[in-house]
């Protein structure tokens, strides 16, 4: 245990690894705080730059960059009312409310302490949970991984906030892409009409690329520029933050638990976090009237919630290959490229680089305080770069980005089709995150499906014989059916339409 | 972009029964019942069955509450711009200068190919000359410094190599 440590700071104290990470943390807070470039797209974007880095520098710069813009979308959220990731959406109000109040030092650095607690909170959890379910994992057989990956793929439909058919087609379509290729249980070459590039099979990264920042350029097309920042000068920021700590002591504790859960559950991120806490904490507080006149409370349990699913969202990830969210499913990509490839085995063959990544996660999640402060007092001269002169620039890192994972120009061709997939997607309502999971996971979940049915020569029976198996088996059914046993209720019983929620 | 989901429900129809077909074509594992082919007709079918029932709108009472929660872009319900009838094909240019950048970079080179994008994308999006020309001057050298003299990505010299 000690030895692992040691060795794990071994692997985290070269220079390579310091020096990623700290411009990932730098790219992470500027990415983080554009609007309109979100978590996802700017850990998409790093893909290509970790393809020529050491395995744990690579995930150092994931890990860095991911954690430092989920906290820095709040700064345009505070300041302009405009999340600067989906994951800062849900409290964006409320933190520019403050910002009228003239409390916007406060709403910032409940934005800093809460997330960097929250992110550390959802490593300890990630310490915690992972080596006992990696244990149990180890007796899995491709029946119970069968059933796994399919809880998954349906976890991500049902948590979309979409309708539901749409997110199990997105999740099929995902499924198909993945069945490009040779790579199959036959060995010969389908879907490949005869191109010789898609032999291979169509690699997820650009796919990635395509759909979360290609697609965001197209979508920026035909939205009109986003307000410039209004220049201001910033009191202390943290200030007054540990008197929130203990008076909210309890809401951000729920805040973490919640973001962890949700990071655990397959596709639902930070996004779902931060919605699901604020509304908690609206629900359970006990002045829910001032939430939305500028409330501090909400902000404090939405920012450790989201934060927390960052680190949670490695879990699945780093055991099963089952991605906990969009930027874990690029993560994985980034695994087993590197030779970590995702199991339980990861944790006793490859231990010291599994407590690297937990210690990278607690470090950046520390650094995430002074830097975030810097960022924040320097976010008004960041906001004014326009974006015209933004995102000519990921246009080029699209380009050559995917140009470089595997040095052919397919790789492009790829990037542009799936940016127009991701952009019609999002436009009729197909959630992209289902069909990002379902490209990721498809090779596993075919596997293994293929493999229980040779093993179970044909009969259906031995895929619930095992009691894990039959357990994740009811669990995944009833995620399909439940949809179906909505749509009915809802037929049977007429609610009424047209919900007023919260005008946004 | 928003088509009716009668529309992309029957793409979904059409797609999966095409998957579904295209994979029972393909031959199973010798002396095995299944193989390559069992995987692509179990998604098809699926895929076919989920656009039917977008076709007739089942699950569409989810979406109802959907519509206010924001997109990515995270952006505030701004007025509407200005609607042309080929306003909407705007959103094409992005993937059509990737493409261009796939045909033109081995002829022209990387850093006029880039340039050229940088230009197109940035006037685009609505900035002056004064600003789009500048950049489209320096930032294929940036980009080429970090990929193509750090990370050493082979990128196309064509008709203007870069000093290093």
């Amino acid at each position: 245990m000690l030895k692992t440590l040691i060795e794990a700071f071994a692997l985290i104290s070269t220079w390579e690894v310091i020096i990623a990470m700290f411009a990932a943390s730098v790219y992470g807070l500027v990415i983080g705080s554009l609007p309109g470039l979100s978590a996802t797209m700017a850990t998409a974007l790093l893909v290509p730059v970790t393809f020529y880095l050491s395995p744990i520098a690579a995930i150092a710069t994931i890990v860095a960059a991911s954690s430092m813009a989920i906290f820095s979308g709040d700064i345009p959220g505070a300041l302009l009312r405009i999340p600067g990731t989906p994951a800062s959406a849900a409290y964006a109000d409320e933190a520019y409310a403050m910002t009228r109040k003239g409390q916007a030092e406060l709403a910032l650095g409940a934005g800093v302490w809460f997330s960097a607690v929250g992110g550390i909170a959802g490593v300890l959890s990630l310490m915690i949970l992972a080596p006992p379910l990696a244990e149990i994992a180890l007796s899995f057989s491709t029946f119970e991984y069968f059933w796994l990956a399919l809880l998954g793929l349906m976890c991500a439909t049902l948590v979309a906030r979409s309708s539901p058919v749409k997110a199990i087609a997105g999740m099929f379509l995902g499924l198909l892409v993945s069945c490009v290729g040779i790579e199959n249980p036959g060995g010969v070459p389908r879907f490949t009409f005869g191109l010789t590039d898609l032999f291979g099979g169509i690699e997820p990264i650009p796919a990635l690329v395509g759909v979360f920042a290609v697609a965001q350029v197209m979508r920026a097309m035909l939205t009109p520029e986003p307000p410039p920042l209004p220049r201001r000068k910033f009191g202390s920021i943290m200030a007054g933050q540990w008197k929130l700590t203990k008076k909210y002591h309890w809401q951000m504790t729920r805040g973490n638990i919640v973001g962890i859960i949700i990071g655990v559950l397959p596709g639902a991120g930070a996004d779902m976090a931060a919605w699901v806490s604020y509304a908690m904490s609206k629900r359970f507080s006990k002045e829910p009237e001032k939430f939305g006149t500028g409330h501090v409370e909400g902000l404090v349990e939405a920012g450790a919630s989201n934060n927390a699913s960052i680190a949670s969202g490695w879990v699945p990830s780093l055991l099963f290959g089952i991605p906990g969210d969009t930027i874990a499913a690029i993560a994985i990509g980034v695994l087993y490229m590197k030779g970590l490839n995702p199991g339980p085995t990861l944790f006793t063959e490859k231990a010291s680089s599994m407590y690297a990544i937990y210690l990278m996660f607690i470090i950046a999640n520390i650094l995430m305080i002074p830097l975030g402060i810097a960022m924040i007092r320097v976010a008004a001269y960041i906001l004014l770069a326009p974006r015209s002169a933004i995102m000519p620039i990921i246009m080029l890192c699209c380009a050559v980005g995917s140009f470089a994972i595997g040095n052919n120009m397919f790789g492009i061709v790829t990037v542009a089709a799936f940016g127009v997939i991701g952009y019609v997607m999002e436009a009729n309502g197909y959630p992209v995150a289902a069909m990002v999971l379902g490209i990721v996971m498809g090779t596993m979940v075919e596997q293994a499906f293929v493999t229980s049915l040779i093993k179970s020569d044909g009969s259906i029976l031995p895929f619930f014989e095992r009691p894990v198996a039959a357990i994740l088996a009811a669990m995944a059914i009833g995620a399909l059916l439940w949809p179906v046993l909505v749509w009915a209720w809802r037929k049977v019983k007429p609610v009424r339409t047209g919900v007023a929620a919260t005008s946004r | 972009m928003r088509l009716p989901d009668s529309v992309t429900g029957s793409f979904l129809v059409v797609l999966g029964t095409a998957a579904a077909y295209g994979g029972w074509l393909l031959p199973p594992v010798p002396g095995q019942p299944v193989g390559p082919n069992v995987f692509p007709l179990v998604i098809g079918i699926g895929l076919a069955l989920c656009g039917l029932a977008i076709v007739f709108g089942i699950g569409h009472t989810f979406e109802d509450a959907e519509e206010l929660i924001p997109l990515e872009d995270g952006q505030l319900a701004a007025a509407p711009p200005p609607q042309g009838k080929l306003y909407g094909l705007r959103a094409l240019l992005p993937p059509a200068l990737l493409l261009f950048y796939v045909v033109a970079a081995d002829r022209l080179g990387f850093i006029i190919t880039a340039a050229i994008m940088v230009y197109v994308t940035s006037t685009a999006l609505g900035a002056k000359w004064k600003l789009a020309l500048p950049l489209a001057a320096l930032s294929p050298f940036a980009i080429h410094l970090i990929f193509g003299k750090l990370l050493r990505v082979p990128l196309p010299a064509g008709l203007l190599p870069t000093p290093w």
